[in-house]
């Protein structure tokens, strides 16, 4: 008895130093806000790159080309930190700890955006640059959002393939989307233009089922069968993230529906590289990942140093020349679609 | 008929599950009803498919539920098992044999859960704290083996644990069928079995008995952390895919199952029966509701249904116990 009360104890001690050392740690409010206001020339700009689940081969191939970009500019120094298990909640207390740290700009992909909007208005008042990538956040809790490509273009790139990769069926065909969280402001907005391009470009396509699959491919893969079984006529999957998309096509493989049911979607090229060559999967739809690092750390870069302000409406991002900006979007461009001829020269 | 009717039901109420196998039926036939296909052999050996590591790491789980003390580490462990056997056996990393992998990975599994057991037994820490810090830390140990790739490339001879089939039946599901075989026999055959019953339902008189308290409890989280092990090797080769995000929720899912089996959060209760129940209504739960056909718009209240469902399970079977009293 005594002995159990002991160890509440000392765990108890335990738990308190570990919070007053870390409290130690962390730079006082005051001395960060200094530095921000303090010189401008010469000095190191801190960047935060916050990706939706750090672990990911699609953030860590972006982390590359940011890191490149870092390399290129010669005054910037990269943080790249996320949440491990992708949770909104752990994002909001990353971009909190690092704007105590006193970094120069946080750059989110927000995995919920509202979950995370008070963080980032919260650093935004301590005089912290904040940009969205990957996926844009609420408005007013960032300065910019680096745009992938549009959503628009994304969804009717992903319409258009699946059509494409069907034959443009003239009878109705049943499809499904796998997506991520039903939170996931990336997903939602494309299956919304997705819907709208069905109904006006391709109304043979009719969408029976939309399934989160909580970005774990085991849950990809069951309502990808499920939804196999429950609609028998089912002809097409769109797996709009990049652990949708490898679990649904797996499913179809191993329900034997190999070239009678179609898979497509988001994804990272080597995860699909076996369903693209087996013909499970004939295209994958995706854009050029480390550009988009690159481009998010040329503009953190230039908004603290002033050289990109708001209201601006096109910006010079290094080697990747003259980007536009539309409406607080920073835009990297077009979409890429791997298939079978072009597949094997790409690695991440 | 009726004393008939009365003696199945009093047979049922003497296991704390039958309210639990009552849902569990009632749901099939709501289903069968609205759509046939529901029942058809691919659909239940899918199911069967998705229950089997879900069903070996309970029936681990329910042991240390038994003993008093909770193990929340699970999800990580399969994450970092899942990592440790594909580095091993990725052709382009490792490229072990399956003859090396399978043990190693095995293994691995049993020495975690041994360090689990050591901290709580021995150490004294509270098994909350052990396995949430290992919840975190194992999952840490994850993304440093995978690096911030994934690994895409599983030899087939370890994709057969996962998808190949003996009889027709698949391979998991034969491995979940021998463990509950085995955790039946441990449980009702073995003195040990009766032990880890005794520690849970009256500690103080288990050690006045000098029972061995503390090797008893080493054992059940040794045993748990060798059956994670038994089911990332089933589990994880079912897809192509190994990602560092395996596992992730799945100690809630099987802590849900193996409370909604009747077995008693605070020690000394729990039968295998109930727990198998347990497990049947979780993972049918989801598939249940896709073959409701409620169309897309359901998208958004499915989990509320899903929620309502378990919390009417539960009610079942508490009412059905409450009977059992009076």
């Amino acid at each position: 008895m005594k002995n159990s009360t002991r160890h509440y104890l000392s765990i108890a001690i335990l738990l308190a130093s570990i919070t007053a050392f870390l409290g130690a740690c962390a730079p006082s409010p005051s001395e960060s806000s200094s530095k921000t206001s303090g010189e401008e020339s010469g000095r190191k700009i801190t960047i935060c790159l916050i990706p939706k689940k750090k672990g990911l081969p699609y953030f860590t191939s972006c982390a590359a080309g940011a890191q490149e970009a870092a390399k290129d500019l010669g005054n910037v120094e990269l943080i790249y930190d996320g949440p491990t298990d992708g949770s909104p909640d752990k994002q909001a207390s990353m971009i909190e700890q690092y704007t105590l740290k006193g970094v120069d700009v946080i750059a989110v992909s927000p995995n919920d955006p509202d979950v995370v909007a008070p963080a980032m208005r919260k650093a935004r008042a301590k005089g912290v640059h904040v940009i969205a990538w990957d996926a844009d956040a609420v408005k007013d809790a960032r300065a910019f959002f680096v745009n992938q490509a549009s959503a628009k273009a994304i969804a009717h790139g992903m319409v258009d393939t699946m059509a494409n990769d069907l034959g443009n069926p003239s009878v109705k065909t049943e499809v499904a989307i796998v997506t991520a969280y039903l939170t996931a402001a990336n997903q939602n907005i494309w299956i919304e233009h997705m819907k709208t391009h069905m109904a006006s470009e391709h109304p043979n396509l009719s969408l029976v089922a939309i399934k989160p699959s909580d970005e774990d491919q085991k849950l990809a893969f069951k309502v990808t069968q499920d939804i196999m079984k429950a609609y028998p006529e089912i002809k097409g999957f769109f797996g709009i993230s990049s652990v949708s998309f490898p679990g649904a096509a797996e499913a179809v493989r191993q329900a034997k529906k190999t070239g009678q049911i179609m898979v497509t979607g988001l994804a990272t090229p080597n995860s699909m590289k076996s369903y693209v060559k087996d013909g499970t999967v004939k295209s994958v739809v995706l854009w050029n990942t480390a550009e988009l690092g690159y481009l998010t750390v040329q503009v953190a870069e230039a908004l603290a140093t002033g050289k990109l302000t708001d209201g601006a409406s096109s910006f010079d991002a290094g080697k990747l020349g003259e980007k536009k900006i539309e409406d607080d979007h920073v835009l990297l461009g077009d979409i890429l679609v791997f298939n079978k001829d072009n597949i094997d020269a790409y690695d991440f | 008929m009726k004393g008939g009717i009365r003696k199945v039901f009093a047979y049922m109420v003497r296991y704390r599950a039958a309210g639990l196998f009552l849902f569990i039926f009632c749901l099939l036939t709501l289903v069968t009803l609205v759509n046939p296909t529901f029942l058809e052999w691919q659909n239940l050996r899918d199911i069967a498919v998705q229950a089997a590591p879900i069903c070996i790491i309970s029936c681990g789980l329910m042991l240390v539920l038994v003993t008093g003390e909770i193990d929340i580490s699970v999800g990580s462990m399969m994450g970092l098992l899942a990592a440790c056997m594909g580095a091993m056996a990725s052709l382009s990393r490792g490229n072990w044999p399956p003859g090396v992998v399978i043990p190693l990975t095995l293994g691995i599994g049993m020495l975690l859960g041994l360090l689990n057991g050591w901290l709580v037994a021995y150490a004294g820490i509270p098994s909350i704290i052990v396995t949430l810090g290992m919840l975190t830390a194992l999952r840490g140990v994850t993304e440093l083996i995978m690096a911030g790739t994934w690994i895409t490339d599983l030899p087939s001879g370890i994709r057969f644990l996962g998808t190949g089939t003996w009889l027709g039946i698949p391979v998991s599901v034969w491995t979940a069928l021998a463990v509950f075989l085995v955790s039946l026999w441990l449980v009702h055959q073995t003195a040990i079995g009766k032990r880890i019953y005794a520690i849970g339902s009256n500690p103080h008189a288990a050690r006045l008995a000098g029972l061995p308290i503390k090797p008893i409890k080493v054992f059940v989280f040794a045993w748990t952390g060798l059956l994670t092990g038994v089911a990332t090797l089933v589990s994880v080769p079912q897809l192509s895919v190994v990602d560092s995000g395996i596992g992730v929720g799945l100690e809630l899912l099987v802590i849900t199952c193996v409370v909604v089996g009747g077995t008693a959060v605070n020690g000394g209760i729990g039968n295998l029966g109930g727990v198998l129940c347990g497990v049947v209504l979780m993972t049918m739960i989801s598939t249940v509701l896709i073959f409701m056909k409620l169309g897309e718009d359901a998208t958004y209240w499915s989990r509320a249904i899903q929620g309502l469902f378990i919390l009417g399970a539960i009610l079942a079977d508490h009412w059905i116990s409450n009977q059992r009293k009076t």
